[in-house]
């Protein structure tokens, strides 16, 4: 288990590291660097002062160098400047990830509660009406893509309600403030519940054709005890890997909605920070997301190496 | 003819058997005759500008309405369902192709080989597709063959990780066995045994990755990354008329919408009938 | 004069002097719309109004347009931190005496001295730099700027330019102390004007609080100003129509989204006026066959105004030259003189036929279009026009194909002159034909994108900018737009209107209807809440 242990780490070292090479490199690949943005919003472009800006920001060394000092500074806790506020990259991002944390727990806490039942009932009543039924809503909620559901929440809002839950400063009331972290979390939510909903649903089939349920009724147990104690409890091992899983590549769904809802998290900074070519910003939020995957993934293997002792550590 | 009536037979007792599998194929067949005749059926130009229908109404002539630049909003989605189609079915193509080679290269050839291409693997896996696909377009710049790249890179991995679990699972077999001990050469045998054997998974994994694809660009020109005007991508008529006109005309956010809802719902629905007929083992 | 026009210009007087017959209240907290993130707080080195806008209050100018005139003009102009200018006898020299006991949020005095710091940094003569200076150019006939004691500065000038005091009354001028480094003005910016700088959070908000040192007395009425940054337009709007603001960004509201509002929030104030910024047609002098006159001459027969107009305004934008057209703009030409200009004439079938015979000539035809990428920026107010005049190219046999240019690189482009054809958008600071055609149209100017230079017109330039009566300048004015238009230097498509909303509570706002650069020091505005 030590080894196993090790060698998990370390290749988790060496994905970061990966990542952070690719990230780099496509970004020094982009079109127009923030000096051209910054003079975007000037309205011209004056060679001289490009250069002198690029001098500064250290844009005119060697990509290797560029690169050693970023990741250097990261080793002790550095993350540079951005570029557009001239604040410290860490300032920037520090306010932000509350934000986007709360939306995205909600919106995994909204897809668990609506989509374990779900699964659970459909595989339960396999092949009946119901079934399909759940199905067919299930292959929506994968096929709607979140930032369209976005628009007509708010458009649906504003029809029945003649307002809206979008971020502004202060907002007024509590009622308020819940109701602008709910709807966009049940909006990003929705895919993700649709996806758990299919895995507990394939998960609990798996199970329901084993031995020890069928001689469970065999036995003559009550069978939603069977069901829901027995089966269920079996059944969530792959459901939690999902889980786990779901929770880091929320990300994706959080850029639209984020956009959607004017919401001032990560994941919107993350694209505006890519159109300023802001790249310090972007660096760190990349390895953010990449830092998130790995771990998650990592503690997901050890918790199934733990609790399924099927798994052969070597692996 | 008698043959005919056989493959109908066939064709009705599957639809029969898998009544969701049977509607998708419905609507992905709905769906890429709309992107074949779009020139033949649209009502009219999806790119001529008309002062006078600016946000006309849906109704009348123009069912689903017009643009503020008084461009017919059907005709457009009919276009539109070209360039959703390019996007998903090249860049599953392109994921496919790459996939299959490097999983088949991967599994059959193992060794040092593997271990690069598991590590290369889980490199562009430990990113959401949406956030690599992101920075790849931002890289590219905006057009419709880069959107095209920057979706199909991501599915590289994803691909290539099936295919390679599914060769390995392969060389244990016995015919397998059985041809390396006639003296057939690797490459023969990755060519002409292992390959038409990863059809079906193949297909099973690239239909569940069309609507993905589709799903991926539309939300990368909503973000205004994906595929430039004058094409009229979905995401890309969602995103202007989101920001100008969801209360004035709803119908332009609407309709656009529903296309790109209605295509991933088919491939959907196809992919997962697809799956349950061509791979049992991995039945919902 | 369109009707909207009129009614426009009427509602702006109406309001106004609604404004002026309550008594104002002191306090509360405006909350406005801002549309996008400002690249940085330095007004003086951007050069949108998304800077203008949230930041203008945090300044004072040596003098300002009026802010409850609508139109800016020289009779409005309105002593800030000066308090009186006089001009030299040879109108060379311009003195300004400076106001005496203003201190800067930062408790620190002013002096004449900070006047002289910020212009000669705008003219980079200093060591610490702007990271861009986009305005450099207005300051190029000043010589020198000496400082006679702590209050009295003198501007130098090399000829007379009775200008000069319309560029530094703009929103665009305002005075930076000298102990505050450029960076500090990009980040957390100093002033002396009534509200002070609290915070400026990328992509979410800009925070300002009531400066209780301001120089004019009483003033400021609010306690602060909460700008929320929304980049969405139809979000915003329907933000405001929910009561979460009480302005919107000025000039954002279009057409049908201006229905809309009115249809949902009856109390809203909106006021429609043009922005003062055209859409123009620019097309590379260099590349072949645009190098030759008679294309060129062609591409602007063939554009058909009035249809652009009822696309992308509903009617409402103006057709005009180079200059901001009447009631609105001061200098705009007559009417008559207007029809008078190349693809102007009203027969646009007529224009048209004319533009196919010299393409035919050139022989090409409906077997041999002209293929050209038509470039513009990846923003809808630029693309939507490139639609509608790739359609316009179809009619003379040239194809057009729409090149998107992301906004990252769209002005290095333009600079390389990498590019055949394109559409751009001007916009003007200051209503005044010295800032429009020596930025645009001088030879060898960073902004002039075409490429167009013209010695002896250039010459003209210089003449009107001389001249110190107003009536011969306006008569010089109007031959050198013709000029510019009948050269086909850069078609002018349309010169577009937008609305302002605010809501009923607010007091005192006044919508400047010939820039959008100038009206947002917001010290007299006041909430009735």
């Amino acid at each position: 288990m030590g080894a196993y242990l090790v060698r998990r780490f370390g290749l988790m070292l060496l994905t970061l590291f990966g990542i952070s090479v690719i990230i780099f490199v496509m970004l020094r690949l982009v079109p127009g660097n923030i000096v051209d943005i910054l003079f975007d919003s000037a309205g011209m472009v004056n060679p001289a002062d490009k250069a002198r800006i690029e001098a500064e920001l250290g844009l005119d060394r060697s990509l290797p160098v560029q690169y050693a000092t970023w990741i250097g500074g990261l080793l002790h806790g550095d993350l540079g400047f951005s570029y557009v506020s001239e604040k410290s990259a860490w300032d920037e991002i520090a306010p932000r990830i509350p934000v986007s944390a709360r939306l995205a727990g909600t919106a995994l806490l909204f897809a668990m509660a609506i989509g374990i039942p779900l699964g659970v009932i459909s595989a339960v009543r396999q092949n009946t009406a119901l079934d399909y039924l759940l199905r067919v809503m299930s292959l929506s909620g994968l096929s709607v893509p979140s930032f369209w559901l976005g628009l007509l929440v708010l458009m649906g809002f504003v029809a029945l309600f003649g307002t809206m839950p979008i971020y502004t400063q202060s907002p007024r009331g509590l009622g308020e403030a819940v109701l602008l972290v709910l709807v966009p979390a049940a909006t990003v939510g929705f895919r993700s519940s649709a996806l758990i909903m299919r895995l507990t649903r394939s998960a609990m089939l798996e199970v329901l054709r084993q031995d020890y349920i069928r001689t469970a009724h065999a036995k003559g147990a009550w069978p939603r005890a069977v069901n829901y104690r027995h089966a269920l409890r079996n059944a969530m091992l792959p459901v939690v890997t999902v889980i786990g899983m779901e929770a880091a590549f929320l990300a994706g769904g959080l850029i639209v909605t984020e956009t959607v809802f004017n919401i001032p998290g990560l994941a919107r900074f993350l694209v505006e920070s890519i159109r300023n070519r802001d790249y310090p910003i972007v660096q760190n939020l990349v390895m953010l997301i990449a830092f998130l995957v790995v771990t998650i993934n990592f503690t997901v293997d050890l918790l199934y190496a733990a609790l399924d002792p099927r798994i052969r550590v070597g692996g | 003819m008698l043959h005919l009536f056989k493959r109908l037979a066939v064709l009705s007792r599957l639809a029969r058997k898998y009544p969701l599998g049977a509607a998708g194929a419905v609507i992905m067949t709905l769906f890429v005759a709309a992107a074949l005749l779009a020139d033949a059926i649209s009502p009219f130009s999806p790119l001529t500008t008309n002062p006078a229908l600016s946000l006309a109404r849906p109704g009348g002539l123009h069912l689903f309405g017009a643009d503020v630049m008084g461009r017919d909003i059907l005709s457009r989605i009919l276009h539109g369902a070209r360039i959703s189609l390019a996007v998903g079915i090249f860049s599953t193509l392109i994921g496919g192709v790459f996939g299959v080679i490097i999983g088949i290269a991967s599994g059959f050839i193992g060794g040092w080989f593997d271990l690069v291409v598991q590590r290369l693997t889980d490199i562009l896996q430990a990113l959401p597709v949406l956030v690599l696909a992101l920075v790849m377009s931002a890289a590219l710049g905006p057009s419709l063959p880069n959107t095209i790249l920057a979706i199909s890179i991501p599915l590289i991995p994803y691909v290539s990780r099936v295919i390679r679990a599914n060769t390995l699972g392969l060389r244990e077999l016995a015919f397998v066995e059985a041809a390396e001990a006639t003296g057939m050469t690797r490459w023969r045998i990755a060519i002409r045994h292992i390959l038409p054997n990863t059809l079906a998974p193949l297909i099973v994994i690239s239909t569940a990755q069309l609507g993905s694809t589709i799903l991926t660009e539309a939300s990368l020109s909503f973000l205004g990354l994906g595929v430039p005007e004058p094409y009229p991508s979905w995401g890309r008529m969602l995103s202007d008329s989101a920001a100008e006109y969801m209360r004035t005309a709803p119908w332009l956010v609407i309709f656009p919408g529903l296309a790109i809802s209605l295509a991933v719902f088919g491939t959907n629905m196809l992919g997962d009938a697809l799956r349950d007929i061509l791979d049992p083992r991995q039945r919902t | 004069m369109s009707r909207w026009a009129t009614l426009s210009l009427a509602a702006t007087l109406l309001v106004t002097s609604a404004a002026v017959a309550q008594t104002p209240k002191s306090g509360g907290i405006m909350r406005a719309w801002q549309r996008d993130s400002p690249g940085s707080a330095s007004i003086h080195e951007e050069a949108t109004y998304s800077t203008n806008f949230p930041f203008m209050g945090v300044f004072s100018n040596l003098v300002l347009y009026k802010q409850d005139v609508a139109q800016n003009s020289m009779d409005s102009i309105v002593p800030e931190l000066a308090t009186s200018w006089s001009w030299s006898a040879d109108n060379k020299d311009l003195t300004f005496k400076t106001r005496a006991g203003v201190k800067w949020h930062d408790g620190k005095p002013f002096t004449a001295n900070d006047v002289k710091c910020t212009f000669d940094k705008v003219r980079d003569l200093t060591p610490d730099k702007f990271r861009k200076n986009p305005r450099k150019a207005w300051y190029s006939n000043v010589r020198d700027i000496t400082v006679q004691g702590d209050n009295e500065v003198t501007f130098h000038l090399e000829r007379p330019q009775p200008a000069l005091l319309a560029l530094l009354a703009s929103g665009y001028s305002p005075v930076y102390p000298c102990h505050a480094s450029a960076q500090v003005q990009r980040t957390a910016p100093i002033g002396t004007g009534p509200f002070k700088f609290v915070s400026f959070k990328q992509n979410e908000s800009i925070t300002l609080a009531r400066n209780p040192d301001y120089w004019k007395p009483g003033r400021p009425f609010l306690d602060g100003i909460e700008y929320t940054i929304v980049t969405n337009r139809s979000t915003a709007v329907l933000g405001f129509i929910a009561g979460k603001f009480d302005m919107t960004f000025p000039l954002e509201i279009t057409p049908p989204i201006l229905r809309d509002v009115h249809a949902q929030a009856p109390a809203a104030q909106c006021v429609t006026a043009p922005l003062n910024v055209s859409t123009n047609l620019i097309v590379n002098r260099d590349k072949p066959p645009f190098d030759n006159a008679d294309v060129r001459r062609a591409m602007a027969l063939t554009i058909d105004r009035k249809a652009f107009v009822a696309i992308l305004s509903e009617g409402e934008a103006d057709i005009g030259g180079t200059m901001l057209p009447g009631p609105e703009g001061v200098w705009g030409m007559s009417k008559e003189m207007l029809a008078t200009m190349t693809g102007y004439g009203p027969d646009i079938a007529a224009n048209r036929a004319q533009a196919r015979k010299i393409m035919e000539g050139l022989g090409y035809g409906p077997n041999k279009m002209l293929k050209v990428k038509i470039s513009t920026r990846n923003i809808a107010t630029y693309r939507d026009p490139a639609v509608i005049l790739i359609d316009h190219l179809k009619e003379i046999f040239i194809e057009g194909e729409l090149d998107v240019v992301e906004t990252s690189v769209w002005f290095a482009k333009l600079a390389r002159k990498d590019y055949a054809a394109g559409l751009n958008l001007t916009g003007n600071a200051v209503d005044d034909p010295d800032q429009a055609f020596y930025e645009n149209y001088s030879c060898g100017s960073e902004r002039n994108v075409t490429g167009y230079c013209n010695k002896d017109l250039e010459k003209a330039f210089d003449a009107q900018s001389q001249e110190t009566d107003p009536a011969k300048r306006k008569a010089m004015v109007w031959e050198i737009d013709r000029q510019l238009q009948n050269d086909i230097a850069r078609p002018i498509i349309l010169h577009d209107r937008k609305a302002t909303c605010t809501g009923p509570a607010l007091k005192g706002y006044t919508q400047m209807v010939n820039s959008v650069y100038n009206g947002y020091r917001f010290d007299e505005l006041w909430l009735d809440r």
